[in-house]
This record gives C-alpha cells, structure tokens and sequence, in this order.
C-alpha cells in the first residue's frame, strides 16, 4: 500500500530491541505512536512481517563498518568534549547547555536513529559515508555547521567513532543479528534527465503519493504543518522544498538533484518522512526528485498555480537558472543593493503584472532578534524576496516570503499597537534551561512544546528608511533597530490583520509614534497568504514630508532594513526577525550622455586605425 | 576536492603556489611542442598567460571575489611582465610582433580578412565597453569600519566601575585560588589542527571531567553561557559562522581569527561584551551592529567567564599589558 513494508519491518525489529536493551524513553513508543497515526491516517495498515530479503529497487546488500580501535574512541572522546558537548550533551541524549534553545533540537544520538542515510528505513547509517559527510558538511537549517576546515579529517573520523560505540546506546553497527544494510545506489543508478516531461510528472506523482499533505500545494512545507512530531515528541515541520539550501541533506550542494533522490529513498529516520523506496520505482523517485529540485527558487519566480503543473510551467520551470550559492553560507548569495526600476503609469495592481519582470528579485537575509529582550531564537522565517518599481509620484515594494501558516491574532491583546516594549505583558524569551526539558517535549516551558503552543498573533512586516537621510554624514545612520535619539526613522508597518501604518521610531525601546498624515498615503495594493507563501505589495509616495517622512530621490542610496513576524512562531513586539542594513537605490534613466561619450570613443579609434595603417603602408612604401 | 579548498589564512601562499605551478606545467607543456615542432607563437603564448592569469584565475578561482579595481591592476602588471618576457631580446620581439605586422600589412587572403574585421570589430567593442562604463553602476558603497576601536579608560558595568588598565578576570586563577594567567594559559585548548583540549583524562584540562575545578570548572560554566546566548552568530566553533551570522552586517568576529581576541586585552573584551554594539563609538558603526549590550543579559560573573571560555576554546592568551 503505502510504505507498509519497510514500516512493519522496522517497527517488528525496534520491538524485539526494546525487549533485548534498554530502550530510551521515547526511543520506541515515538516511532509507534506516529505509526498508527500513519496508519490511521492511510486507512489502515497492516502489520504483516516482511523482511529487507526483498529489497527495493535501487538498493544492495551493503557491508557491516569494522569496529573501531580503542585509540581512535579515546581520540574521539578528546574531539567530542571539545567540540559537540556542549549541544549534544554528556551522554549524547541531545540535551546539552545549548540544546533548549535550539529547535531544531540537537540529535540525541541513544536510539541511533540519524535522518540522512544511504541506508533503507530504519536501519543505522553508514559510518563512513553518511556520518562522515553530515560532520563534514553540516545540517543547513540547524545550528551543526560544517566542520570541514575545523577539523582533520581523522579527527572527524575519530569522532563518529566515539559517537557510535559509547554514545548510541540501543543499537550497535556490529549486532549481527539485528543490524542490516541495505545501501541504496546512489552512485550507480542511472539519474532520469530533469525534462519538462520528468518534472511534470513528479508534479502528478507528489499528489498521487501524497506528499503535499504535508509539503504542501506548492511545496512550501505548509501542509499539516503544526500537528506533526519527531519520535521523541518534539514539534517538527515538513521541508520547503523551495529552500533546497536548507534540506538537512543538502551536503552544502544545494541544487544536487541526488540529495532528494537520496532522501527521498531512505526517509528521513525518526521524524514523519518515510521512505519511499518500496512503493515507488526508482524511475518514479527520479521524476519527484526532479520536480523538488526544480521548485527550488531560481532566477525565475515560476508561479506553480497550486502545484497543477502544465506544460508550460514545467517547461518554465526546467528553463530557470539556479541562484548563485555563496560559499560561506551556503545559501543564494546577498546583494545588499535593492534596484528600483521606473515605470510608466501605473504602478503595478498585482504580482502577476509583465513589469515586474523589469527588475530583479533581491533576497533579503532574517535573523533573529537577539540584541534585547525578549531575543528571539527561534526564527521561521529566514528569508523575504524583495523587488521595487517606483513612477513619478510613487514606489511600490513587493515583498514574498514563505510561512507555512497564515497568523491573524484572533483575541484581543492589552497593549496598544505601537507598544513595542511587551516585557510586561509576559511576552518573554526562551529560558536558557540547559537540558532541564530535554526527556519532556509536553513540558510547557520547553521550547517544543511553545513550538506548538504559542498564543497566535498577526504575521507581518515593517521596512524603515532614516526620516532626512539626506543630511547623515555618511556612513551615519539611525540604529537598525527602530532608530535612536536624534536619528529617527521612518517606519511602515503592515500586519496580516490588514492594517499597514506610518509610525516614527526613536529606539529600539521607545514606543512608535504615529504618523496618521502618511498612514492614510500608505497602500496595501494586494495582501495574500496563498500556499505558504506571503504575497505584500505596498505602495508609498516618494515624497512626503520632508521632516517627518523619508524622502526618497532618485540614484540615492537609501539605507533600509526589514523587520518580520511570524505569528504562530509567537513572534510579536520586539520578537521578531531583523535583516542588516540594505540600500534601495531608484534607477534613475539612462542620460544621453551614456550614448555620446561611447560613440566619440569609438570615432576616435577608426581614427587612429586609419592613422597606423597610413603610416605602415607608407613604411613599406618606402622600404620598397 | 578538499585539497582545491581555499584555507583560511594560508590563501596567498596558496594562490602564488598555484599561479607558479600552473605556469610552470604551461611552459613545460610548451617546451615540449616546441621539440617537435608544434610550439605555440610567442604572441599567443603570452596572450594565453594573460587570459589565464587574469580572466580566468584572479576572477574565479578566489573566494571571496576581488574587486575589478584590483584585478585592473594586477593586469597592468602581468601585461608588462609578459611583454618583459617576450622582448627579451630583439629577435624574441621581433618574433612576438610579426602576427601584428603580419595582419596590418595583408598579404593573404586570410590575414586580409582579419584585418578588416578587426578594423570593424575593434571600434564596435571599444563603444560597447564604454557604454556599459558610463552607464550607472550601484554597487555596495564601500563603508570602513574600525573593527577594534579604542576602547574607554573606564566601564560600568551592573552599577560598578572597571577601571580597565587595572581590571582582571576573577576566575582565571590556579588551583591555590590566586589570579594566575601562566597557570590558565598552560590548560587550554592545544594550537594544531582542530584546537582540541590537552588531555581528556586530565580534570585540570577537560571542563567536563567530574572532578574540575576552578579555572577549567569556570571554563565549562563560560562555555555553557556561550552555547546558550553567543553561538547563533559566533558559531559552534567561534570562528564567527553562526547560524545567523551572515543575515547580519557587520559580520559576527571570528574569534579563532588572530587578530581578534588574540590581540586584545581581556578588559578590552569584557568592554566590548558589557556593551555590545550599541556601546561602540561611531568609527565601529554602533548604528548598524547587532551585538547585544550584554549588561542587558548576564551578570558580570557570567561575562568574565564566558570571555575566559572563549580563550580556553581558540587555544589563544588575552594579551597583558606589559
């Protein structure tokens, strides 16, 4: 039916090991639980007892990893207490100092259950391959960064050996009489080529293997995305899968099409992603695989149309460009200058207008809030798409980004909305807790359980310019966060409850003041939460007052920065996430002089040409 | 290819070691088509070194990318070093030239071709480049900051003052209780590759051994701080790759770096957390820094320790001010 294989094959074995050794508390009981609700959930399944014997297409019989010296253990527990204690804990149960504030949580290494594998569902990973390059490359997305470069590459190895002797505990890669491994062959299986064809079928297939129950219509990880766990309780959402650069296995490739192949092929052990292997042919994994790979965002913002890709979209979608990846992070490279481009007329009423094709996408970087209280250290929102086309009164900004869930505030709060000190309404930040939450994700302090139990507010966003950036001495300008004394800014704020007002800031603790004459100047042209995705299309005059609002002119550049909330992530007030500084800068047309200049140049060059040529046929005259 | 990896602090010896080998097998291979007749023209040969040196290495091979002005110059300079080589003598120039001459005089039908469509194609490529020249370009502004501003001769900090020529880490001190910089300099972290800590075995050297005690007890507690509050633009292994840290500009300090922490007093460093970027006078871009004023945040113990973690985990020493 549905993956029942390789699930009744695990669950039979993890339970003949919770009799055999020491289960961990949620080790077993977590996979169980989210199986029947899997099964509920697929109408039923039924446990009958299949072995890996039959093994799914693309997989071989792989070998079991030698034990490693007791040396190299020794060495690795040296690389361990210096370098991965301090998230994954004492006793590798993940529960280090660090790990309460961290969501995703840091692995707890007991149960030996690891997401990215070569290996077939529920079986231990391979050592040298997917460990290897998970210390080697990191997890984007969480907070293991990569350790290449940091460490030798003994020391790497070193260090798995430490891990996977002493500190998984339920398992053991040497138990002959449970332990498997079934390699999938990644390296060998013919890849299906990423044709319009192939991407129009993984299309059809996401929606026939149902995998947009969870990803989503449109792949952006907002189906069912506050109701799902991880095996030990904790809170966890679906990919997005137009964020490859964040998929856990990307191996800092981000557009590696053999990642999903991969991931999709084994599943992502211990959370609810299973693996695909045994109902799908590998022909099939590669036509899903190459329509994930393909809605991850490009030079194009391909619009998907809920995911009933024809044609036309495939094609669109096959022909986009991947973005440039920067090296040092790892994620589509930030350019700090935000183009406005003019157009004629009217500006543009929604996102699907030609013009906007003018000017290109930015990428706006989030962070979170962390200089003051409360710090947010959580942040759901990582990016904002950001382009801007201006006419001769107005500019219009379009600002997208991916939520997997649309928060409008339902009650009513006791502050006012330019309150932006909320410490005393009890909107606090995560407690440092070092590990106290660990074994108890329902413990309502813990950062997993407020994953999933947060008071909803209004999703939104705010931009602010410097009010008279025009007479900062440059490089000056007003703090990032809401201005300072002396320097205020000018900020626009929208909320998803429909609202967008003008309000002054003058510190990052002082309430916004409001600017009731520009408010009403202020357009919300189009506010649209449709398949996780923001769509804000706001417009402003250029020119307001000059002492009390931004004054935008022309091939200036106007420092800006962006602010965002994410409702169901309770981030509200001063909780938020927060960009560095970027420059919007209105292109200005282009001046006849541009045209002038160049043809003089090249004027003068057929002269000289004509002046060397002389003289060389005169030479030779001469000589002659 | 991890060996094609830039390293981080070894990448000019790594570029001019590259550049020179690249050379090398470039001159070798030449040699060698030389013996059997097959040699490139000296006038090719040098257009070929430029091109690899300049539009091919500089632009693309090194990261992060060098701005065009730079590389303008390290052209200028190549070209005038190829044309040293190729006019070492006058029959090598002669040699070099007679392709130039060759074409400007036309004598066959070939080189009659190629004189007119250079003829053509020269001023034609000459508008395009100053076109696209003149036409306004945005770029980033190019904005100096002072990464490491004098710091104030006092700082107060929870209501009390640091004189900061005077002031010293309370719990940087030897088994015996006394402030001993020798002794916590002897137990941290070990200087090769991966800076691990000294001996696991040893409680004096792991922070996480059951039976440590004051310094390195102390280092462990700065480390827990860290891990709670700093790693999520500092990094996991403090060379300033947080999670966060390139959302933000400036960019978080990379404290593995040697010109962090490593020249700085402890005190210098005590200031700057207290205070965060808010406190930095306005050569350090207060405006624009996201470092929290951790006065805001921790007690003064829980800043003293976590600077001294920061010094355990780098495997560098504050430096003194003698």
């Amino acid at each position: 039916m549905y993956g029942n294989q390789s699930y009744t094959g695990h669950f039979e074995k993890r339970i003949v090991m919770n009799e055999s050794t020491t289960p961990t508390k949620y080790g077993g009981g977590g996979l169980g639980a989210w199986l029947l609700s899997f099964s509920l959930l697929m109408g039923g399944l039924s446990f009958t007892t299949t072995s890996h014997a039959e093994m799914a297409e693309g997989f071989a019989e792989g070998s079991r990893p030698s034990p490693p010296s007791a040396e190299q253990v020794e060495a690795g527990k040296r690389v361990y207490f210096t370098k991965c204690v301090w998230c994954h804990g004492v006793n590798g149960a993940g529960d280090g100092p660090g790990a309460d504030r961290l969501w995703p949580r840091p692995r707890n290494f007991n149960a030996g259950t690891f997401k990215i594998r070569h290996t077939a569902s529920g079986e231990l990973p391979l050592i040298d391959v997917d460990l290897f390059q998970t210390v080697t490359h990191g997890l984007p997305g969480s907070a293991m960064p990569s350790w290449e470069g940091i460490l030798t590459e003994d020391q790497r190895r070193d260090v798995l050996a430490f891990v996977t002797t002493e500190l998984v505990k339920d398992r053991s890669w040497q138990d002959t009489e449970f332990e498997e491994f079934h390699v999938l062959q990644l390296e060998t299986i013919q890849p299906v080529p990423p044709t319009a064809e192939s991407v129009k079928r993984g299309s059809e297939l996401v929606k026939e293997m149902k995998c947009i129950e969870c990803h989503g219509l449109e792949g952006r990880g907002d189906g069912n995305a506050f109701n799902l766990k991880d095996d030990w309780g904790f809170s966890i959402q679906p990919a997005d899968w137009h964020k490859c650069w964040n998929f856990r296995g990307s191996r800092q490739d981000a557009y590696n099409v053999k990642n999903i192949f991969r991931t999709f092929s084994t599943g992502v052990s211990g959370t609810p992603m299973p693996s695909f292997a045994d109902n799908t042919t590998v022909e099939d994994r590669w036509h899903i695989a190459n329509y994930v790979n393909h809605l991850c965002e490009r030079d194009k913002d391909v619009d998907i149309a809920g995911g009933n890709v024809t044609d036309e979209i495939a094609a669109a979608l096959v022909a986009a460009k991947p973005r440039a990846i920067d090296p040092l992070t790892d994620k589509p490279k930030v350019d700090f200058v935000i183009p406005s481009k003019f157009v004629e007329g009217e500006l543009p009423a929604d996102e699907h207008d030609e013009r906007w094709n003018l000017v290109d996408r930015r990428i706006v970087a989030m962070g979170g809030q962390i200089t003051h209280k409360p710090r947010n250290f959580v942040t759901r929102i990582d990016d904002v798409w950001i382009q801007s086309l201006y006419n001769e009164t107005h500019i219009s900004f379009m600002f997208r980004w991916d939520d997997r869930t649309k928060s409008v505030q339902k009650d009513s709060v006791d502050w006012e909305p330019y309150e932006v000190n909320l410490g005393d309404y009890g909107i606090e930040e995560q407690a440092p807790g070092g590990s106290l939450f660990a074994d108890d994700p329902e413990h309502p302090e813990s950062i997993a359980a407020k994953q999933t139990a947060y008071q909803v507010f209004n999703d939104g966003l705010a931009f602010q310019f410097p009010i008279k950036w025009q007479e900062l001495p440059a490089p000056r300008k007003p703090r990032y966060f809401w201005g300072d004394e002396g320097f205020p800014v000018d900020i626009a704020k929208w909320t998803a409850d429909g609202e967008l007002k003008a309000y002054q800031g003058e510190g990052w603790d002082v309430d916004f003041e409001d600017r009731d004459d520009f408010t009403e100047q202020l357009k919300v042209v189009k506010a649209e939460w449709a398949n996780g995705r923001w769509t804000v299309i706001i417009t402003r005059p250029l020119k307001g007052d000059y002492e009390e609002d931004a004054y935008i002119e022309l091939g200036k550049y106007i420092p800006i920065n962006f602010f965002v909330w994410d409702g169901h992530n309770g981030d509200v007030g001063r909780k938020m996430a927060v960009s560095a500084f970027y420059y919007l800068v209105l292109e200005p047309p282009i001046e006849k002089e541009t045209y002038i200049y160049p043809t003089l140049a090249a004027i003068g060059l057929v002269l000289v040409e004509g002046w060397i040529l002389t003289r060389r046929a005169n030479r030779r005259k001469g000589k002659v | 290819m991890t060996w094609l990896k830039l390293v981080e602090g070894y990448m000019p010896m790594q570029m001019i070691s590259e550049l020179a080998v690249c050379i090398l097998v470039f001159s070798i291979i030449n040699y060698s088509l030389k013996r059997a007749g097959m040699g490139l023209p000296k006038f090719w040969a040098g257009i070929f070194v430029w091109c690899f040196v300049n539009l091919f290495y500089l632009k693309y091979r090194i990261y992060p990318p060098i701005p065009f002005s730079v590389r303008a110059i390290y052209g200028t300079v190549s070209a005038c070093g190829i044309f040293m080589w190729v006019s070492g003598s006058q029959q090598e120039w002669e040699e070099f030239k007679r392709p130039i001459i060759n074409v400007l005089d036309a004598n066959t039908g070939m080189t009659k071709f190629l004189r007119t469509a250079l003829l053509i194609l020269l001023p034609i490529g000459l508008w395009g480049f100053a076109y696209n020249s003149f036409l306004p370009s945005f770029d980033e502004p190019i904005e100096l900051r002072t990464v490491h501003p004098a710091p104030p001769a006092t700082t107060k900090v929870h209501g009390k003052t640091y004189v900061l020529q005077t002031a010293a880490n309370p719990y940087r001190i030897n088994p015996e209780g006394k402030y001993d910089q020798a002794y916590s300099n002897a137990h941290i972290v070990s200087q090769d590759m991966g800076r691990l800590m000294k001996d696991v075995k040893n409680p004096e050297d792991n922070p996480w051994d059951p039976n440590a005690k004051g310094y390195i007890k102390h280092v462990r507690e700065g480390g827990e701080i860290f891990f709670q509050n700093c790693h999520f633009c500092h990094g996991d292994n403090l060379n300033g790759r947080g999670l966060w840290a390139f959302a933000f500009n400036p960019i978080p300090a990379n404290f593995t770096d040697a010109g962090t922490i490593a020249q700085l007093q402890e005190t210098f460093v005590f200031w700057r957390v207290a205070k965060g970027g808010i406190g930095l006078p306005g050569e350090g871009f207060p405006w624009a820094s996201v470092m929290p004023p951790w006065e805001q945040h921790l007690t003064v113990d829980e800043i003293w320790k976590v600077i001294m973690f920061e010094y355990w985990h780098t495997g560098y020493y504050p430096r003194t001010w003698e």
